[in-house]
C-alpha cells in the first residue's frame, strides 16, 4: 500500500507538487498522468527516496520514508525513465549488484536472475558489458533487476519508454501478474491507451495538484461532456484548468 | 563560412550567457590570482636564467638559443600530444555529435567547426603559460614591437600546425581503432615517453656537470650547444622567426613565419580534402560500442566476499570492475607508477657520502622530511582516484539514491575501498625509502605510525569533498579535481598533513637532541611530546570524520539544489 500525505515540494519559488493527498491500495495498479512539468517526476522520485520533500509523508507498506528511508527503499522496484546504469559492468554483475543491496540470498539469486533474463529476453547477452547494449535493452535490465527482489510496491516513471512492441506486451503482462499477486504498482505515463488497458485506477496531476483520480469509469462520470475516451478527459481536466489559472 | 559561425555559435553563446553570480565571480577571481601568481613565477623564473645566460661571455647568447629552442621542441609535442587528445573528443566522442551531424550540413563543414574549437582548446592554456617565457626573450635581448608581433602570428601558425598534423594522424586510425582506445594508447604512449625521458635524464646525473672536472671537452660542448636544429620541424622556422627578430633580421623573419604561414594552409586545405572523404566513415564507426564478452560470471570475487554485507560487496565490487575495465584509469595508474619509480630512484641516488654534515644526521632528517613527501604523494593519488570517485558515479547515481543504504552509509563503503590499497602503498612506501635511507628505529616507528594516521584522513577528505563537490555531467569525471572542489581537497589534505607533520617536529627534535648528547628526556620534554602527539592524533581523528560528514551534508543538499535548478525533478541529473 502506498499513502501520500499533504505531500509538497517546493524548488525556491517554484511550487513542483502542491499538497498532493493519495492512497493506493495493495494489488492495485495507478496510473499517474499529466503534462509536462506537471510534477509527475517529482512526485515519483520522492516516492523512491530520491528527493526528500519539502512538508509532508511518503508511506510505503505502513514504512516512513520521512523517517525510515532505508527500510522503506528495501519495499520499493524503482524503474526511471532513462535507462542510466554502470557501463563497465555485464547484465548478470548488474543484477547481482543490485541482488546485493536488496540481499537476495546467493542460491535465490541464480534461480531468480536466469528467470528474470529469460523473461526480459536478456539471457543470450548477459556476459557482455552493458555499454554494447541498445537503450531498450538498459530498460529491460532495468526492470529485470527492480523485480530481482520480488518488492511488494513497484514505481515506475514512463515504463514504455524505448521499449519495443514485444517487450511492451510484457511488461503490460507481467504488471497485470504481479497486480494479482498483490503488488502494489504505481506507474507514471504519458501512453494514455496504456493506463486505459491496464490501471485500476487513474490519476490526473496539473500544476502540481492531483486534480482528479478514480477508476476509468468515475473519470467519465466527471467529465463534462460525456465522453468515453481518457485523452478527451484528460484534455478536457488539463485544458479548462489551464483557461481558469 | 556561415555554416561553420552557426556550428561554432553554442560554444560561444555557452560562455557569454553564462549567469555571473557574486559566488562565480569570486570564484573565477580566485582561480585568476593563482594563474597570475604562476605566470609571474614563470616569468621572474625565465628572466633570471636569461639575465644569468646573458651575462656569461660568448657562450651567453648560445644558451638563451638553445634554451628557446629547446622550449619550442618541447611546446611543440605538447601540442601535438594535447591536440591528439582534444581533437579525438570533439571530432569523434563528444555526446552533441549525434545531433551535430543530423544537420543538413556538410560532414568537413562540421569537421572545420569541430577543429577550430580543438586548436582552441588544446592549445590556449599552454600559450598563455609560455607566453612568459617568450616575453622573457624579449625584455632580455631587447627585442622591438614587431618582435612580439611575430611571436604572436608564430605561436598561433604553430597551434594551427599541431591540430593540423593531429587530425591527418587520427582520422585514419579511427577507421581501424576504436576512437576510445585511441585516446588511451596516446596516453599510455605520452606517459611511456615521458617516464622513459625522465629516467634518462637522471641516469646522464646532470648534477655532475656543476663539477668543473666535468667540463673536460669545453670545445665539445660549445659545438653541441650551438648546432642548428633540423630545418624540418616546424617548430624550428618559429625559432628562426624569433631568433631573427630578436637580432633585428625582419627580413629573415618574415621568410621564416611565411614558411610557417604557407605549410599552416597546406595543411588545413589537405585536412578538409581528407575529412571529405573520410571524417564521417570515421565518426560513424566510432559510435558503435564494441561487444566485450566477458568471461563468465567471475565466481571468484564473490565467494572471496560472502562474509562481507551486501551493499558493501557491491559498491567495492562494482568499484573494482568498472576501475579495471576503463581504460581511462590505466593512464591514471601508469602516471601514478611513473610517480613513484622517480620518487624511489630520486632517494636510491642521493649523495649522503659528500655532505658536510654527519650522514647519519642528514639521513634522519630526510626520513622525517619524506613523511611529508610520501603524504604529498598520497594526497596526489587521492586527486586522482579518490576526490573523482564520486563524480565517476555519474548519470548511474539514481541506483545508490533509490537503494536501500543511506548516502552516509555509501561515502564509508566507498571510504574501506580506496582505504586498504591506499595505505598498502603509503606503508610500503615510506618503509622501502625508510630502508633506502637507512634511518634508526625511532624514525622508521614514528614514519610508519604516522603514515597510518595520516591516510584515514586523506582518503576522507578526498571521499568528503569529492562528494561535496560533484560534477555527474562530466564527461571525464577525472577532471574534476581542476576545479573549486580539486583546489580544495589539494589545500585542505596538503594543510592537514603539514600541521601533523609540523606538530611532530618538537618531539623528533627533543628525541634527536637527547640521542646525540646521550640525555635523558626531561619532564618538560615528556609532557610537550605526549602534547605535540595528541594534538597530531586529535587533528587526524577530526580529518576522518568532519570531510565525511561535509560531503554527506552537501551531497544530500546538492541532489535536492540541482532539481531546483532546473525547475523540475526530471532533469536530476540530466
Amino acid at each position: 500500500m502506498i499513502k501520500l500525505i499533504h505531500l509538497s515540494k517546493q524548488y525556491g519559488n517554484h511550487t513542483a507538487i502542491n499538497d498532493v493527498q493519495l492512497t493506493v491500495n495493495a494489488g492495485e495498479i495507478f496510473g499517474f498522468i499529466g503534462p509536462n512539468g506537471a510534477g509527475k517526476t517529482t512526485t515519483i522520485q520522492i516516492m523512491a527516496g530520491l528527493l526528500v520533500p519539502t512538508s509532508g509523508n511518503v508511506i510505503l507498506s505502513d514504512v516512513s520514508m520521512n523517517d525510515h528511508p532505508v527500510k522503506a527503499k528495501q519495499l520499493v522496484g524503482y524503474i526511471p525513465d532513462r535507462p542510466f546504469i554502470y557501463e563497465k559492468l555485464t547484465g548478470i554483475e548488474y543484477l547481482r549488484f543490485i541482488g546485493d543491496f536488496y540481499h537476495v540470498p546467493p542460491s535465490t539469486f541464480r534461480a531468480r536472475s536466469e528467470e528474470l533474463l529469460t523473461q526480459f529476453s536478456l539471457m543470450d547477452r548477459c556476459n557482455e558489458l552493458i555499454e554494447a547494449y541498445s537503450h531498450g535493452m538498459k530498460q529491460r535490465l532495468i526492470m529485470a533487476s527492480a523485480l530481482l527482489h520480488d518488492p511488494p510496491i513497484i514505481i515506475v516513471d514512463e515504463p514504455m519508454v524505448g521499449l519495443d512492441p514485444v517487450a511492451i506486451k510484457l511488461v503490460r503482462d507481467i504488471f497485470q501478474q504481479r497486480s494479482a499477486q498483490g503488488t502494489t504498482i504505481f506507474m507514471s505515463t504519458h501512453t494514455l491507451s496504456l493506463a486505459e488497458q491496464i490501471c485500476h485506477r487513474v490519476g490526473i496531476i496539473h500544476h502540481g495538484q492531483l486534480i482528479s483520480t478514480g477508476t476509468m469509469d468515475e473519470l467519465k462520470s466527471c467529465a463534462k461532456h460525456g465522453t468515453n475516451d481518457l485523452e478527451d478527459i484528460f484534455i478536457q481536466l488539463t485544458y479548462e484548468n489551464k483557461k481558469e489559472l | 563560412m556561415k555554416s561553420i559561425l552557426t556550428l561554432i555559435s553554442p560554444r560561444y553563446l555557452a560562455i557569454v550567457r553564462q549567469g555571473l553570480t557574486t559566488r562565480k565571480l569570486i570564484g573565477m577571481s580566485f582561480f585568476a590570482g593563482i594563474g597570475m601568481v604562476i605566470w609571474s613565477i614563470i616569468f621572474y623564473v625565465s628572466y633570471r636564467v636569461l639575465t644569468y645566460f646573458k651575462h656569461a661571455e660568448n657562450i651567453g647568447d648560445f644558451l638563451s638559443y638553445k634554451l628557446l629552442s629547446m622550449i619550442l621542441l618541447t611546446l611543440f609535442s605538447l601540442l601535438i600530444f594535447s591536440a591528439i587528445l582534444t581533437a579525438l573528443s570533439k571530432l569523434f566522442l563528444s555526446n552533441d555529435l549525434g545531433l551535430v551531424h543530423s544537420l543538413p550540413v556538410r560532414s568537413e563543414t562540421i569537421f572545420i567547426a569541430r577543429w577550430i574549437e580543438s586548436t582552441f582548446d588544446s592549445s590556449w592554456m599552454m600559450l598563455l603559460y609560455t607566453a612568459p617565457v617568450f616575453i622573457a626573450f624579449g625584455i632580455v635581448f631587447d627585442g622591438s614591437l614587431l618582435y612580439y608581433f611575430l611571436l604572436l602570428i608564430s605561436l598561433l601558425f604553430m597551434s594551427i600546425i599541431a591540430c593540423g598534423l593531429s587530425s591527418l594522424i587520427i582520422m585514419p586510425i579511427v577507421l581501424i581503432l576504436p576512437a576510445t582506445r585511441i585516446r588511451s594508447v596516446f596516453v599510455f604512449f605520452g606517459l611511456g615517453m615521458f617516464l622513459l625521458l625522465y629516467i634518462g635524464f637522471r641516469i646522464m646525473q646532470p648534477e655532475r656537470f656543476v663539477n668543473p672536472e666535468g667540463f673536460a671537452s669545453i670545445m665539445l660542448y660549445l659545438r653541441s650547444i650551438s648546432m642548428p636544429s633540423t630545418p624540418l620541424i616546424p617548430c624550428t622556422w618559429v625559432f628562426d622567426t624569433l631568433k631573427s627578430s630578436l637580432e633585428h633580421l625582419y627580413i629573415d623573419a618574415v621568410f621564416h613565419i611565411s614558411i610557417l604561414f604557407s605549410f599552416s594552409s597546406a595543411l588545413i586545405c589537405l585536412n578538409v580534402i581528407i575529412a571529405r572523404f573520410i571524417y564521417f566513415k570515421g565518426y560513424s564507426k566510432s559510435q558503435t560500442a564494441q561487444s566485450r564478452l566477458i568471461a563468465g560470471n567471475n565466481q571468484f570475487i564473490y565467494r572471496l566476499t560472502n562474509k562481507i554485507s551486501g551493499p558493501v560487496r557491491a559498491v567495492l565490487i562494482k568499484e573494482m570492475k568498472t576501475f579495471w575495465r576503463d581504460q581511462t584509469q590505466w593512464s591514471q595508474l601508469f602516471l601514478i607508477a611513473a610517480l613513484i619509480v622517480i620518487y624511489l630512484y630520486n632517494f636510491s641516488v642521493l649523495p649522503f657520502d659528500q655532505s658536510p654534515m654527519k650522514a647519519h644526521y642528514i639521513e634522519n632528517v630526510f626520513s622525517f622530511l619524506n613523511i611529508a613527501l610520501a603524504a604529498f604523494v598520497m594526497t596526489a593519488i587521492g586527486a586522482r582516484f579518490v576526490f573523482p570517485s564520486i563524480s565517476h558515479e555519474g548519470m548511474s547515481f539514481w541506483i545508490i539514491q533509490s537503494s536501500p543504504i543511506s548516502i552516509k552509509t555509501y561515502l564509508w563503503i566507498k571510504w574501506i575501498g580506496y582505504f586498504i590499497p591506499l595505505i598498502v602503498l603509503s606503508e610500503l612506501l615510506i618503509i622501502t625509502t625508510n630502508i633506502l635511507l637507512h634511518v634508526n628505529p625511532f624514525m622508521k616507528i614514528l614514519s610508519v605510525i604516522t603514515m597510518l594516521c595520516i591516510t584515514p584522513g586523506i582518503v576522507a577528505t578526498g571521499i568528503g569533498l569529492g562528494a561535496a563537490y560533484p560534477d555527474f555531467k562530466s564527461e571525464n569525471p577525472t577532471q574534476t579535481v581542476t576545479g573549486f572542489g580539486g583546489l580544495m581537497y589539494m589545500f585542505c589534505s596538503s594543510a592537514f598533513f603539514g600541521s601533523v607533520v609540523l606538530l611532530e617536529t618538537g618531539p623528533v627534535y627533543i628525541f634527536f637532541k637527547s640521542h646525540f648528547r646521550f640525555e635523558f628526556f626531561s619532564n618538560t620534554d615528556i609532557a610537550i611530546i605526549i602534547l605535540c602527539f595528541l594534538l597530531a592524533l586529535l587533528i587526524c581523528v577530526m580529518m576522518l570524520y568532519l570531510p565525511m560528514r561535509f560531503g554527506e551534508r552537501r551531497l544530500t543538499q546538492t541532489m535536492q539544489t540541482i532539481s531546483h535548478k532546473n525547475g523540475d525533478a526530471l532533469n536530476l541529473l540530466t
